[in-house]
């Protein structure tokens, strides 16, 4: 399965891997790290938030967090999937 | 004012995020020399996204894109220009009118393609080959958008075909040619950076010595080279005061139709006068006019 | 339940801990009554030598039975060996159910969870960190830990609200009477301030020692008058946990801002005169504002009266320099203060006691103008939290930050606004270690913020150019901005953590964490 990563573990970061799903799969997100414990609601948002804007319904989301903000963690999601479908 | 910028790796998120607080008078968000090639792609939409967040306090907010002889440079420009928050583009290996005119091009279609009025964003120019030195002048007066030129460091070293002495004696004509350009055409110059972070003593020295051959600022690597940066460049409590009695001495001659006045044994005519006047305008007491 | 005088509803008796005494304000209880006391003894001269041959002999004769209160001190910091011997003694001997009293743990003694598990230690009064944090958290222990100040723990023993049955004192020298000193031998730790609680109260008192010196050893700082028994164990503690080199002041750009916004705070504050005293920490930031003002003193020929609480090499330095005319060390952090403390007249060795306790005829605290703290969080109401983390785990124990903000004129907690992405700013703190009341200022890399209830220092700050000043509704909006809304903590209602102000009222409690 193809698979791409964005991100690093440096502090304020969080890396990203991202693995192509079949149709029908939907968006499969699991996340740990520093801030999961309370914020996990706010990172599935806007996680989710940052697919549907991509337009993309199948995909396998693995977030290994750092301290990530908001716009981080979108901008780490959004260069993965960019990634997955070979742009650069 | 430009006394400082401060170079941002554009794919560090904890620098993007702090950068602005530590008081420089701008921040390059950079995408270039920074930047692995593997990682263009998301520092270029981390940067975009602090750009849209916009929180950079007052700094002015400059992007270093990659040169126009790579693939990057348009991605770059049409990623970051759409966002109000920025002021201006640092483009590096300018090496003559020309490329001015091409960034100059695509920075008004991509003006134009966001609804950003045209000729909003300032271009800062960093000349890092023989060639680029050579042209200073052409090069600063070619485009309304330019506020700054820079020489290069490494870069022109490499291209003097020299190395690195400890009085940087290979770089000193390069200096004074950009401070000369720079004021012919008037841009701002600025100097280079100093890339040993723990030498204060040394950054001082060079600081002194880049001010008096009349730079405006510094392109910096690290926050704790501000303060020593500031207070070469601040005009001291006594050189302020003795700005305001000149000033005020030039105003009273002006109020009493004298033509000449003369202050503390000096001759106070219309450079003496200009000069006081920049002196508050650094010490952020008055305007620039 | 009761919702006491800092908003929290605390039960009037909780399961394991007993009857509460509800917080009503940071100087609201005062003691009644006289001191309680150890035990008399009789020592003639027909006993000349109180070495045993071990530490297991020690402990039969101390009569330690289960049930009992043991106690430690925490000089040997991260390189104690003590600890962890005496509980795998008191395991082999068979004794259990005992109540852990040290005046703090490290990483190293999380070599007692399987004690714990195993039922050999059944209550912890004191800070628990780390493995064991996270393991009472978790509903680990069956009765809730403890938690006290370093001035609220001496009142406590003096009071009668603990009492100690064998003390285990670490001695870096000792000599066969009871003599003992921490600032020779091979685990010299510098001051033993944390120790003369437990020398003076216990009702059995052990010298643990690797440094048996003729009788009588001198320098003394515990006498001899106290000790039970002495032991002699080939090593009390390693040397490399024990101190570190010498402590450094940070180049990290966003520490040494905020460290330059708290010197600039003090700078403008009314006590930054002749005569100053202050108190910081040995962390990062801290250690920054000492060198901040250092400048800032010889700037304005400004000389500081002295310097209190963890003792550095910086600190030592100013003292060599004429900066600050005495250090009051209640504990020595590097080699550097433990030389100067061996050495110094004008380094004094002081006790928790007379450091921190609310209930004597005056702790140093009180004559303190500055402290400089950390926190893990605080709220609009300038409650700070030290205990918890953002997850819920108890995790870090109270220190001296109750008593010093107590007593200090000027309380200045900085930190970074967030770690990561966890603010240190929050509407309500997860739980309160000190009360708002006696917060003065918060300090951040986006500047100060004055309590409100210090219009005075509100006066001074606002004359000072450069020094951004914001209120606390911004920084907590900005802080909400920037992290995002937080889930609240998943807990159950058992309670696993008492948190006692000072005055050993309980301002706030613990709830296990469900997971």
């Amino acid at each position: 399965m193809k698979t791409a990563k964005a991100g690093t573990m440096e502090s304020m970061d969080c890396l990203v891997t991202v693995t192509e799903a079949a149709a029908g799969t939907g968006i499969k997100l699991v996340m740990d790290g520093a801030s999961v414990a309370r914020f996990r609601t706010a990172m599935e948002k806007k996680v989710l938030e940052t697919v549907a804007a991509k337009d993309v319904r199948d995909l396998e989301i693995e977030i290994e967090d750092n301290g990530a903000i908001d716009i981080v963690l979108s901008a780490r999601v959004e260069c993965a999937i960019d990634r997955l479908g070979g742009a650069q | 004012m430009l006394r400082t910028m401060l170079y941002l790796p554009g794919n560090n998120p904890n620098m993007l995020t702090r950068g602005h607080l530590f008081g420089s008078d701008g921040v390059i968000l950079d995408l270039e020399d920074a930047v692995a090639m593997v990682e263009k792609d998301s520092a270029r939409v981390l940067v975009s996204r602090f750009l849209e967040q916009g929180e950079f306090g007052k700094c002015e907010v400059t992007v270093r894109i990659n040169g126009i002889d790579t693939e990057y440079w348009r991605k770059d420009l049409d990623a970051v220009v759409r966002y109000r928050r920025l002021d201006g583009i640092r483009a590096p290996k300018v090496d003559g009118p020309e490329t001015v005119k091409v960034l100059d091009e695509e920075l008004s279609r991509l003006e134009d393609k966001y609804g950003i009025e045209q000729g909003h964003l300032k271009l800062h120019c960093l000349l890092e080959t023989a060639k680029g030195i050579w042209n200073a002048y052409e090069i600063a007066k070619s485009s309304p958008r330019i506020e700054a030129i820079i020489p290069g460091g490494e870069d022109l070293r490499a291209d003097l075909k020299t190395s690195r002495s400890d009085d940087e004696t290979e770089l000193e004509w390069a200096r004074r040619m950009i401070v000369f350009a720079a004021r012919a055409a008037g841009v701002e110059p600025l100097d280079t950076v100093f890339s040993r972070v723990t030498d204060d003593e040394g950054l001082r020295k060079e600081v002194e010595f880049i001010k008096q051959l009349g730079f405006s600022g510094k392109s910096i690597i690290h926050p704790n080279q501000i303060a020593i940066i500031h207070k070469v460049f601040n005009p001291t409590e006594k050189e302020i005061a003795n700005a305001q009695k000149i000033l005020a001495a030039a105003r009273e001659a002006a109020a009493n139709g004298q033509g000449a006045v003369s202050v503390d044994g000096k001759m106070v005519d219309m450079p003496v006068v200009k000069r006081a006047e920049y002196v508050l305008v650094r010490a952020g007491l008055a305007e620039v006019k | 339940m009761a919702v006491n005088a800092v908003g929290r509803e605390i039960p009037d008796f909780i399961e394991g801990y007993g009857k509460v005494k509800q917080y009503q304000g940071a100087f609201a209880r005062r003691p009644e009554g006289n001191i309680c006391g150890p035990r008399l003894r009789c020592v003639n001269g027909d006993r000349t030598d109180k070495r045993v041959s071990s530490l297991k002999e020690a402990i039969i004769a101390s009569g330690l039975r289960s049930g009992m209160t043991i106690s430690f001190h925490h000089h040997l910091r991260n390189g104690d060996y003590v600890v962890n011997m005496v509980v795998d003694a008191c395991a082999e001997l068979g004794i259990k159910d005992l109540t852990l009293f040290p005046t703090a743990l490290f990483g190293v003694h999380k070599h007692l969870v399987e004690h714990i598990k195993s039922g050999v230690i059944t209550r912890i009064m004191g800070s628990v960190n780390g493995p064991i944090g996270q393991l009472i958290s978790e509903g680990g222990m069956q009765v809730p830990v403890v938690l006290r100040s370093h001035g609220g723990r001496p009142r406590a023993v003096m009071a009668g609200d603990v009492k100690i049955d064998v003390a285990f004192i670490a001695a870096p020298t000792a000599d066969c009477y009871g003599n003992i000193s921490g600032t020779q031998g091979p685990a010299a730790c510098g001051s033993l301030g944390y120790a003369f609680t437990d020398a003076q109260y216990a009702n059995c008192v052990i010298a643990v020692t690797d440094n048996l010196q003729p009788y009588p050893a001198s320098p003394v700082s515990i006498s001899q008058v106290y000790a039970d028994y002495v032991v002699e164990v080939p090593s009390i503690g390693d040397p490399a946990g024990i101190v570190s080199g010498t402590t450094k002041v940070t180049r990290d750009p966003l520490r040494l801002l905020i460290s330059k916004y708290a010197s600039q705070l003090i700078e403008a504050s009314p006590y930054f005169k002749d005569g100053i005293s202050f108190q910081t920490g040995a962390g990062g930031i801290p250690l920054a504002v000492t060198a901040f003002m250092k400048k800032a003193m010889l700037a304005k020929g400004i000389k500081g009266s002295f310097g209190l609480g963890g003792i550095t090499g910086y600190f030592v330095e100013l003292l060599k320099e004429g900066l600050v005319g005495k250090l009051m060390d209640v504990q020595s952090f590097d080699l550097d203060a433990v030389k100067s403390i061996g050495e110094n007249p004008n380094h004094i060795e002081i006790s928790a006691d007379w450091y921190a306790n609310p209930w004597n005829a005056g702790a140093a605290v009180n004559m303190l103008d500055v402290v400089i703290l950390g926190a893990t969080e605080v709220d609009t109401d300038f409650n700070a939290n030290v205990n918890t983390e953002a997850d819920g785990a108890l995790l870090h124990g109270t220190g001296g930050h109750q008593d010093t903000a107590a007593g200090a004129k000027l309380t200045i907690i900085a930190q970074p606004l967030l770690r990561g992405r966890i603010p240190c700013v929050t509407d309500r703190v997860y739980s309160v270690t000190t009360p708002g009341e006696v917060v003065d200022a918060i300090v951040t890399e986006y500047g100060v913020t004055i309590n409100p209830n210090r219009k005075d220092l509100l006066d001074a700050v606002s004359a000072v150019r450069g020094l951004p000043l914001i209120s606390m509704e911004e920084l907590a909006a900005r802080a909400r901005r920037m992290a995002g809304p937080m889930d609240p903590v998943a807990t159950s209602d058992r309670i696993i953590g008492v948190v006692e102000w000072r005055d050993g009222t309980v301002i706030d409690v613990v709830r296990q964490l469900r997971k």
